[in-house]
């Protein structure tokens, strides 16, 4: 019995100090800075926040350019194909400049007819477009348990935490993390997102919240409120950090997974510009 | 001779190159596009049988040093990928120690202990000591799809050892 004993304690210590060949370092050892490092990281010191910072920004240009091969891979294919059906995307381009055409003559009138309401509205909180900033992403890592995208833009640009970020002026989520050079980006259907909304002609007020799957989902809406299918859901603004109105999604009933899911406008796996609204509104005062 | 060293060397590097490539790239084993849970820690499975069968090939400083640049490009507080894969990396070192002979079901079985105070670590203190929500559903498809597709990896890894390696088993 006692011999089974030393066996255990000779192997358990062996595994935890033992050194040697490409062991350089014991792994008791490294296990103490590994929960050194994490303690660190998480109580936020300011010198561990800036070296983490430098960290990131160093490691997400790695990244992009370890990954660029793969990136390389679908869009030669693409290309190729693309080159092949010239006749074919020809004729469909002719097709949408005589759409554009059409829809150019009721430019004019929707334009008049934008400034009339938004005169009527006294929109305080209209975004000014010089704030914004372009920025292409860097890192779409899917992980199964966190939804988010680095981009190439950061504190340099004048990004914050917390500033909402669009996709072709569709929200799509926003900025959790800053480092100099690049930020991350908390996607809308991350289980940590979190985002009050309004939707529908009486204008019902709901929170739309990650679920980890593609589509969010929305909760807390209005008791005996029924659920219908492809209405729009915006942004209310409410928290003070979204643009009051801007659009984020669809009612969908046919998705299966949750009850009140929502149809995003933009997929969140097929992310490669974005735009960062640097106006931060202010919180509502009663 | 220099050259066939030279190519020894690189097939040699190769489960290390794999698991810098898996921490630093935007390739991911999260395939929920084709299976919406699908998704395993291939990491931890490279740690597992590399350490087991050749621990020469991975150090333990590779190894840190490959889960704070996934914790890096994850989003996960610094340090915790390590302490994860170095759990693993501890528990094949046991196992190595203890045993003569293993097999691909004592392997399976040892790698299950491993892969269970891995995750309840890394989830415990995601869970007590940072803001990250994580989706237990999620972690246990995770867990058991790594759990699942031990074997045939640890075949392909055989194989690789067996042919571009070459040797016993430490």
């Amino acid at each position: 019995m006692s011999v089974s004993r030393d066996d255990f304690s000779i192997a358990f210590r062996s595994a935890l100090l033992q050194r040697g060949g490409a062991q350089k370092f014991s792994i008791l050892s490294l296990i103490i800075l590994a929960i050194f490092i994490f303690f660190l990281d998480i109580y936020g010191f300011v010198v561990v926040k800036k070296a983490r910072s430098i960290i990131n920004d160093v490691v997400f240009r790695i990244t992009y350019i370890v990954s660029s091969p793969l990136r390389f891979i679908p869009n030669a294919s693409t290309n190729l194909s693309s080159h092949f059906n010239l006749k074919e995307e020809n004729e469909k381009l002719r097709q949408v400049i005589e759409n554009y055409k059409s829809l150019d003559l009721n430019l004019e009138y929707l334009t008049n007819e934008n400034k009339n309401l938004r005169k009527v509205l006294d929109a305080e909180n209209i975004v000014n477009e010089k704030n914004i900033v372009l920025a292409k992403v860097l890192v779409d890592r899917n992980s199964p348990f966190l939804k988010s995208i680095i981009i190439n833009k950061g504190t340099q640009a004048g990004i914050k935490k917390g500033m909402p970020v669009t996709q072709d002026n569709y929200l799509i989520g926003r900025i959790v993390e800053t480092n100099y050079l690049s930020s991350r980006i908390l996607l809308l259907n991350d289980l940590n997102s979190r985002i009050p909304v309004t939707l529908g002609n009486d204008s019902a007020q709901a929170i739309l919240t990650g679920s980890g799957t593609k589509n969010p989902k929305l909760e807390y809406l209005p008791e005996g409120y029924v659920f219908e299918d492809e209405i729009t859901i915006f942004a209310s603004g409410k928290d003070g950090i979204f643009i009051p109105g801007t659009p984020i999604g669809k009612t969908t009933l046919n998705s299966g997974k949750y009850d009140n899911e929502i149809k995003l406008f933009v997929d969140p796996n097929q992310l490669s510009f974005v735009t960062v609204n640097l106006v931060r509104l202010n919180k509502e005062k009663f | 001779m220099a050259k066939l060293n030279l190519i020894n060397k690189i097939f040699n590097a190769g489960p290390l190159i794999l698991l810098y490539f898996l921490s630093s790239s935007e390739i991911d084993t999260n395939l929920e596009k084709v299976f919406e849970i699908f998704s395993f820690n291939l990491p931890i499975i490279i740690i597992y049988f590399w350490i087991l069968k050749r621990p020469s090939v991975l150090g333990t400083g590779h190894i840190f040093f490959a889960g704070l640049i996934n914790d890096v490009v994850m989003g996960y507080p610094l340090g915790i990928s390590s302490l994860s894969y170095l759990i693993v990396c501890f528990f094949s070192n046991y196992v190595r120690n203890k045993s003569v002979n293993t097999t691909i079901a004592s392997d399976w079985f040892t790698f299950f202990i491993a892969l269970m105070f891995a995750n309840l670590l890394f989830f415990s203190l995601l869970n007590n000591f940072s803001d990250v929500v994580i989706s237990y559903t999620k972690i246990g498809y995770n867990t058991f799809f790594t759990l699942f597709l031990f074997p045939i990896l640890w075949l392909i890894f055989s194989f690789y050892q067996a042919n571009f390696i070459g040797g016993q088993d430490a």
